[in-house]
């Protein structure tokens, strides 16, 4: 008994330790997390902190050395094309790790072994739509090619050295959160990261919606409402380019009876957007001040923390570039070297099909009056403390079974659906990088990019020798007329993706007599283009960067900026007088009619501090949801008539908006009670009724920053949405000095309890920029911090 | 003396040790400690808890301060506290607890097997 007295205080106190020590439901381990010596205290870094090093690198073949400007980009210096992707590798690892890590794990779905049985739902979808499988298809090629091989071992290889001298002490903060750890990067991770941006902007399930609408509607109905080109689109590739005659002959559409598959509402089960734009645009000498071509790029993406991009300037005695990288790949992405500067926005053209399967067997389906078998792929989803979950994934002659009974499409959708994507397709982006960072004038760098397939860019090109330049580039299909616009019937063979087409038949200007190019996800090409093909094109942006750019004659980088930033709404400026026109002031109410005062005499700016703006948004947002829900809500995805087509449905007072007069006055009304709620929560100004935020992955609102006082929307050229904007904004102008300016929503470490996490957010929202310090071959950077690396 | 000569001792030997392995060796350590030293276990009790809340302090401030309070009024907003004193606090209170634990325990064994 004695002695058992004696043992309870040490018994109770085990006890303690050890529930600090473990992680409990959602609780991370507290004693471990909270210890100063090794928890989340070490990730304190000193706001003075010296950055200084001297390393030594095993992998190396030769010294390098790394020098950090003031704002903790490194301009890397390596004596071989293997050093530089070895200490890339190496510094994306010591200050985005978690990142990398994350980013690839939601690629393969993966999140549920670190975050446990919520992601279940994501992390299958993930497996079903093959990302893992378009992964594997990608590395192939990309170990195929010595070149890109090479990249990627030494980039791995750096990686993994920087991973095997951390202890947990030195682990990135938000593994002692989660409480997981590092583990060994391998080549099909930079792969799998590819495919995570493929994704992101060719991933579309629009065809299922349009299969639905295509029954509903009669065909001229059909195409008043979703019409395959766009009415007056200032097109990426502006119209007088000639077009060279197509190598492969126009291919017969099959009857819709064999081409087509219908979805009915027993399809369907009941179950529980907006896209992606980018903006990029380049001025021939002819119509700047200097005389010398500026190239502007902001891709659009999701605004995060740690930011997407990482700042970096890769010097060997074969390249000389700078730009943005991802962490977790190889090479910069965007960016400019001695001779070349280019950009990329999203191309948009449909890359993505479905094909209904039809089952003979469990393990079988119909094709081409066979019976075929399905090559079976078992996918285990790891679950943190839960059991293992297979899923078994049916590959067809199509590609994978992405939605079936056990997983529901858009709308509840049952029927079983297989998917070819070209992001299955084999493919080396990671090469085009490596060939583009190492061009030096318009013949190479085409030749560059005509290693990018997936996802589809157009991509912008202006050189220190006068030339500008666009391509929409990425491989594509000749298709039949509406090929893979709707649900095919996955029966037949005649509905396959056939010829590839050529890549040098891809839509591209060189030097266009209108001395500028500009692309904003717009419609490609005109009419003239040889080739059919669909996709999910906007406009606003594209027709206001048009407008500007035709009246600048001496543009300035200054004026690019202005540009860059402008919050002006060609949607505002077309559709609010009409929408005013409709509206009898007679029939409203008072606080109706307050709200209609703050639009009177509006400049159509979405400005952070407009009412005007908030009023206008909100009441557009309830017009356009009164015209077309009650055709269109039930349409899986919602996918209504685009804005861009309403409005011009709009103008032509067209019958198929309905009376305008009752809908103009009933969304007023219900636009008064949503003003009226943000009114009396202080947030009737346009920055805090739109919320910009940029968010931490984990969405840690402690890690995160929220209402950004920036204006812009997504029909403006400064599409800041609410957790989507300008991921990088960059301009070049390429003279005989190379001047850039560029500036990204974060900063260059991926640790919260760093200075410089987010550092760039502040000029950002301002519409300023940083000077980026491109140091010619000769030069040396003037270095806030030095890496002497050995071998 | 004696009893400050512990808390010393404690708050030494758990930094020393927890630098090459896991935090739970300031447990271990202040148990340790408390027995060589032959406390009674309310003495064992006072002697951990400062002991190590002296340690997590010192080691706390010596990162807060560089760092201009940047991590800890993050970590504050993660655990819900209003500012970054406060999470320093319970967060030394914790370690405080943990080494008054292993410290009574140490005491209590003493007491019962000395003889």
């Amino acid at each position: 008994m004695r002695k058992l007295v004696a043992i309870l205080p040490l018994v109770l106190t085990t006890i303690f330790v050890y529930l600090l020590d473990k992680p409990l439901g959602k609780l991370p381990a507290i004693g471990r997390l909270l210890d100063p010596v090794n928890g989340c205290w070490a990730s304190a870094d000193p706001v003075n902190k010296s950055f200084d090093l001297q390393l030594q690198l095993p992998g190396l073949k030769q010294a390098a050395e790394v020098r950090f400007d003031d704002r903790l980009v490194p301009h890397i210096k390596a004596a071989t094309e293997h050093d530089i992707y070895y200490v890339q590798g190496y510094i994306h690892a010591y200050f985005r790790l978690w990142q990398m890590d994350m980013q690839t794990r939601a690629a393969a779905g993966r999140i549920c072994e670190v975050a446990g049985e919520k992601a279940l739902k994501f992390d299958r979808g993930q497996r079903r739509k093959g990302m893992v499988y378009g992964a594997e298809q990608s590395l192939k090629a990309m170990e195929a090619d010595p070149r890109s091989k090479d990249m990627l071992d030494a980039y791995s290889a750096g990686i993994n050295y920087y991973i095997s001298q951390l202890n947990y002490r030195a682990y990135p903060l938000e593994y002692k959160l989660m409480g997981f750890k590092p583990e060994a990067w391998t080549n099909i991770k930079t792969a799998l990261l590819l495919k995570y941006m493929a994704d992101d902007l060719t991933g579309y399930t629009e065809d299922i919606a349009m299969t639905v609408l295509r029954d509903m509607l009669s065909p001229a109905e059909f195409d008043l409402l979703y019409p395959s080109r766009m009415e007056g689109s200032a097109t990426v590739i502006p119209s007088d380019t000639v077009i060279q005659h197509p190598s492969l002959k126009t291919l017969a559409a099959p009857p819709d009876s064999i081409a087509w598959t219908h979805l009915q509402t027993t399809d369907f089960i009941q179950d529980e957007t907006d896209g992606k734009g980018s903006n990029n645009w380049a001025l021939s000498g002819s119509r700047t001040l200097s005389r010398a071509p500026i190239l502007c790029n902001d891709p659009h993406l999701g605004l995060n923390l740690p930011s997407l991009w990482y700042e970096v300037q890769l010097q060997t005695p074969s390249m000389n570039v700078y730009g943005v990288s991802l962490p977790g790949a190889p090479g910069v992405v965007i960016g400019f070297n001695d001779s070349i500067s280019w950009g990329f926005t999203n191309n948009y053209r449909d890359v993505k099909d479905f094909y209904a399967i039809e089952p003979m067997s469990a393990n079988t389906y119909r094709f081409s009056g066979k019976e075929l078998r399905y090559n079976d792929r078992v996918e285990v989803i790891k679950i943190k403390g839960r059991p293992d979950f297979k899923d078994t994934v049916h590959y067809t002659i199509h590609g994978p079974v992405i939605y079936d009974q056990s997983f529901h499409g858009p709308g509840g959708l049952i029927k079983p659906l297989a998917v070819t994507w070209m992001a299955h397709k084999p493919s080396n982006e990671i090469l085009s990088l490596y060939l583009l960072n190492h061009s030096n004038n318009y013949v190479q760098f085409v030749d560059a990019i005509h290693h990018f397939n997936c996802p589809g860019q157009n991509m912008l090109y202006a050189d220190r020798a006068g030339n500008i330049a666009l391509w929409g580039q990425g491989q594509f299909i000749n298709k039949w007329k509406d090929q893979g616009k709707y649900v095919m019937n996955g029966a037949d063979s005649s509905t396959l993706w056939k010829e590839l087409i050529p890549v040098a038949e891809n839509p591209h200007a060189f030097n266009p007599a209108q001395g500028y190019l500009a692309s904003a996800n717009q419609t490609v090409t005109d009419s003239t283009y040889p080739y059919w093909y669909n996709g999910y094109f906007n406009e606003f942006r594209s027709w206001r960067i048009n407008q500007v750019l035709r009246s600048l004659h001496s543009a300035t980088v200054e004026d690019m900026f202005k540009l860059q930033n402008d919050v002006y709404s060609i949607l505002a400026s077309k559709v609010l007088p009409v929408m005013l026109q409709h509206i009898n002031v007679d029939v409203l109410k008072l606080k109706e009619r307050k709200y209609l005062d703050f639009l009177g005499g509006w400049d159509y700016r979405l400005t952070p501090d407009s009412k005007a703006a908030t009023v206008f948004q909100v009441w557009w947002t309830e017009l356009y949801e009164v015209i077309w829900k009650n055709r269109f809500s039930k349409v899986p995805d919602k996918i209504y008539p685009s804005p861009e087509r309403t409005m011009q449905l709009m103008i032509d007072n067209n019958p198929a908006i309905g009376n305008l007069n009752d809908l103009a006055v009933y969304s007023l009304r219900n636009a008064t009670d949503s003003l009226a709620k943000l009114e009396k929560a202080g947030k009737l100004e346009w920055s805090k009724a739109k919320n910009t935020s940029v968010n931490h992955l984990t969405k840690l609102p402690a890690f995160s920053y929220p209402d950004l006082k920036i204006g812009g929307w997504g029909n403006t050229v400064n599409a800041a949405k609410s957790v989507h904007g300008p991921s990088w904004r960059m301009v070049v102008q390429m003279g005989r000095q190379i001047e850039a300016y560029g500036v990204y929503p974060g900063g260059q470490s991926g640790n919260p309890g760093s200075k410089y996490y987010a550092t760039f957010l502040d000029k950002w929202v301002k519409g300023e920029y940083n000077k980026l310090s491109f140091v010619p071959r000769s030069g040396k950077a003037t270095s806030r911090f030095t890496w002497n690396i050995q071998p | 003396m004696r009893s400050l000569i512990t808390i010393l001792f404690i708050a030494i030997l758990s930094g020393i040790t927890t630098f090459f392995l896991p935090w739970w060796m300031v447990a271990v350590c202040t148990f340790l400690v408390v027995v060589t030293m032959r406390q009674r276990p309310g003495q064992g009790f006072r002697a951990g808890f400062a002991g190590i809340a002296l340690l997590w302090l010192i080691v706390i401030l010596c990162r807060d301060l560089p760092n201009e309070h940047i991590l800890s009024a993050r970590m504050a907003k993660v655990f819900g506290l209003p500012n970054s004193g406060l999470f320093i606090l319970v967060n030394i209170l914790l370690g405080g607890l943990v080494g008054g634990l292993a410290g009574w325990s140490g005491g209590v064994m003493f007491k019962y097997f000395r003889k």
